[in-house]
């Protein structure tokens, strides 16, 4: 129970956006958000991070309400990496990992050597070493999204909230994230797109205009039947032959 | 004996700092050693050192009249408005993510003329501190109205990349100028108003003792409080949700180094009238010399924007002989087609 959402909800001049979502999010797992564009999935990750304030409900971390405590206290526990963070800014790959560091400093506590090992780590982490004085504008997008979440790693946080942090990334680096992220002692969120990636996960959360409408196991959760309601597509489901898993393969409804 | 990495780090530092602090001294000692009459660094170093450490070298009482009294005053003071308005800009365009936010296109600076305009023609005392506090007032509605504009143009002061702001800070400024022309023809006398449209084109030769203690304090609580927050500011690189999930008070931060920009940017203005240009630019040059962490781009747009400032103003004084140009002039003439080029590189960047 270390992250829990009861009753929440975000409307926007007066359209929900968010309606009514209940949950409970156990220490350690990896609880994957699945659903289709506009869904709600990027404004829960906000609310359960606690950059947007809920318009109804409320979110706790390890007990506490998000809402009352002070920011600083929030980012050394849950590190976002948000869809798309973009900057016209002339920073390199190291400035911009070292962001990282910044809920752990004050002025009186400053950079110190132990900082420069977490970011050397996060960077070796996410493959990036060597990227560190490279500028950000000449980054491509897969790139991009590594130092992002290194940036979140070097944070150090106990929950991990990640908004589709494969989105531009190659096959294998697609897997080693995951991996990373799946093997990591932190609890994560992760919205995704891929519902193969999404199997992985240790539950599945299927949101549908802004209502979660299932939670629990992946097998259970992403059954032909709900994919059919929620996406909109035909799913048939295959087997590995080299190790028996499911896979699932999509085909238009009609 | 070797230094560890951290020693090399705090050395370099100090040297840095040595340096800038040394090329600041230069620029004044030159700001006071040219002019109409130009004088000798070494009468100009006797006279410091009478005044100061009460040595007793025999010198013409005008010559140190002059540089006590006129120039050491008006270079200080160019000092503290370059540093002042340079640092403000680099705030705004930091915590705006707008590479074109500066006071003085904001409006920021029409609003603190105004409020100064209203309280020296309303005879509230024509005083430093009131004037500075009018000035202040004015900054302050000024920057809330060109905010509330740029939101409900659908731009707001936490969007990044938007020219509204830029757009609502022309129109505010159009505003409150010709509020404080319509107050001048109104309600000044002739003699007041030529003074105060010489004074509002920027203008050093009025900068006195009272106005120095007014604003190296205020230049160095400015800067103060940007070294402060400089992880703050470090942390809206990627925008201001970032920011907030960065474990920065986006709020509050951007209450407080607005405030603490308006309260310097009054102050500058009411001492010297509105210069245009200086925060726009020099922040920028700044950021191509040190690179873009806030902890090094604070003092180094505060070192440059003094240098620039007491430059600017001996260009002022000397450019045209027997004549002073108004100082804004000259930050225009620089900063203008540099404007150009900020808006032409914007452009190509991805
Ligand atoms: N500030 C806002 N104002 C108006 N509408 C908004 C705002 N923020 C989000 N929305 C709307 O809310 C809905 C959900 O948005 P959200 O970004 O959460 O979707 P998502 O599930 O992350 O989609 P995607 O898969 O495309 O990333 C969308 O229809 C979006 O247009
Ligand atoms: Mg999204």
């Amino acid at each position: 129970m270390i992250l829990e959402a009861h009753g929440l909800g975000w409307s926007v001049r007066g359209k929900p956006i968010v309606t009514g979502v209940d949950l409970v999010v156990n220490e350690g797992e990896t609880l994957g958000l699945v659903g289709p564009n506009g869904s709600g999935k990027s404004t829960m990750m906000k609310l359960l991070a606690g950059i947007r304030q809920p318009t109804s409900g409320d979110v706790r971390v390890k007990g506490e309400a998000l809402r009352a405590m002070p920011r600083r206290a929030v980012a050394q526990l849950i590190a976002f990496l948000e869809q798309q963070a973009e900057t016209t800014e002339a920073i390199t790959v190291k400035d911009a990992v070292d962001l990282g560091r910044t809920p752990w400093l004050t002025p009186l506590q400053p950079w110190s050597p132990k900082d420069d090992l977490i970011v050397a780590q996060a960077l070796a982490d996410t493959d990036m070493e060597g990227f560190e004085r490279r500028s950000w504008a000449t980054l491509s997008g897969g790139e991009r999204q590594r130092v992002h979440l290194a940036r979140a790693l070097a944070q150090q946080p106990q929950i991990l909230l990640l908004d589709e942090p494969t989105n531009h990334l190659d096959v294998q680096h697609q897997l080693s994230i995951l991996d990373l992220v799946a093997k990591l002692p932190v609890t994560s969120v992760v919205a995704l797109h891929d519902l193969n990636q999404a199997v992985s996960c240790d539950r599945v959360g299927v949101l549908s205009g802004g209502r979660l409408v299932a939670l629990g196991p992946p097998h259970e959760v992403l059954t032909v039947e709900r994919i059919g309601a929620v996406f909109g597509v035909r799913a048939s489901i295959l087997t590995d032959p080299a190790d028996g898993t499911h896979m699932f393969r999509f085909h238009p409804a009609s | 004996m070797s230094l560890t990495a951290s020693q090399e780090i705090y050395v370099s530092r100090l040297g840095r700092g040595t340096l800038g602090f040394a090329a600041l001294v230069v620029a004044v000692l030159a700001g006071i050693c040219i002019g109409e009459t130009p004088i000798p660094v070494s009468i100009v170093l006797q006279t410091l050192a009478n005044r100061i450490f009460g040595s007793a070298y025999v010198l013409d009482p005008i010559d140190m009249g002059v540089i006590w009294n006129y120039r050491l005053p008006r270079a200080i003071i160019a000092a503290c408005c370059g540093s002042g308005l340079a640092i403000s800009g680099m705030v705004l365009q930091s915590l705006l993510r707008n590479a074109l936010a500066d006071p003085y296109l904001l409006g920021i600076s029409a609003g603190a003329s105004t409020g100064a305009v209203a309280v020296t023609v309303a005879g509230m005392g024509a005083g430093a501190i009131s004037m500075s506090l009018g000035a202040f007032v004015g900054a302050v509605v000024a920057f809330a109205l060109v905010a509330i504009m740029a939101r409900a143009a659908g731009g707001g002061v936490t969007l990044h990349g938007t020219g509204q702001i830029v757009l609502a800070g022309i129109a505010g400024s159009q505003l409150f100028n010709a509020l404080t022309s319509f107050i001048i023809t109104k309600s000044a006398n002739a003699e007041q108003a030529r003074g105060i449209m010489f004074w509002l084109l920027g203008n050093l030769s009025g900068a006195r003792w009272p106005d120095v203690w007014l604003a190296v304090p205020i230049a160095l609580v400015g800067l103060a409080a940007c070294i402060w927050y400089a992880r703050a500011l470090d942390a809206f690189a990627f925008g201001a949700e970032s920011a907030s999930s960065l474990g920065i008070p986006v709020r509050r931060v951007q209450v407080v180094l607005i405030g603490f920009t308006a309260l310097v940017t009054a102050v500058m203005v009411s001492i010297v009238g509105s210069i245009g240009f200086v925060g726009l630019v020099i922040p920028h040059a700044a950021r191509f010399l040190v690179g873009v962490r806030h902890g090094r781009l604070g003092p180094a747009t505060a070192l440059i924007g003094a240098v620039f400032l007491i430059t600017a103003d001996v260009l002022s004084r000397t450019i045209i002989p027997g004549q002073v140009l108004p100082i804004g002039v000259i930050t225009a003439l620089v900063g203008a087609p540099a404007f150009a080029v900020i808006l032409i590189r914007g452009r190509r960047a991805p």
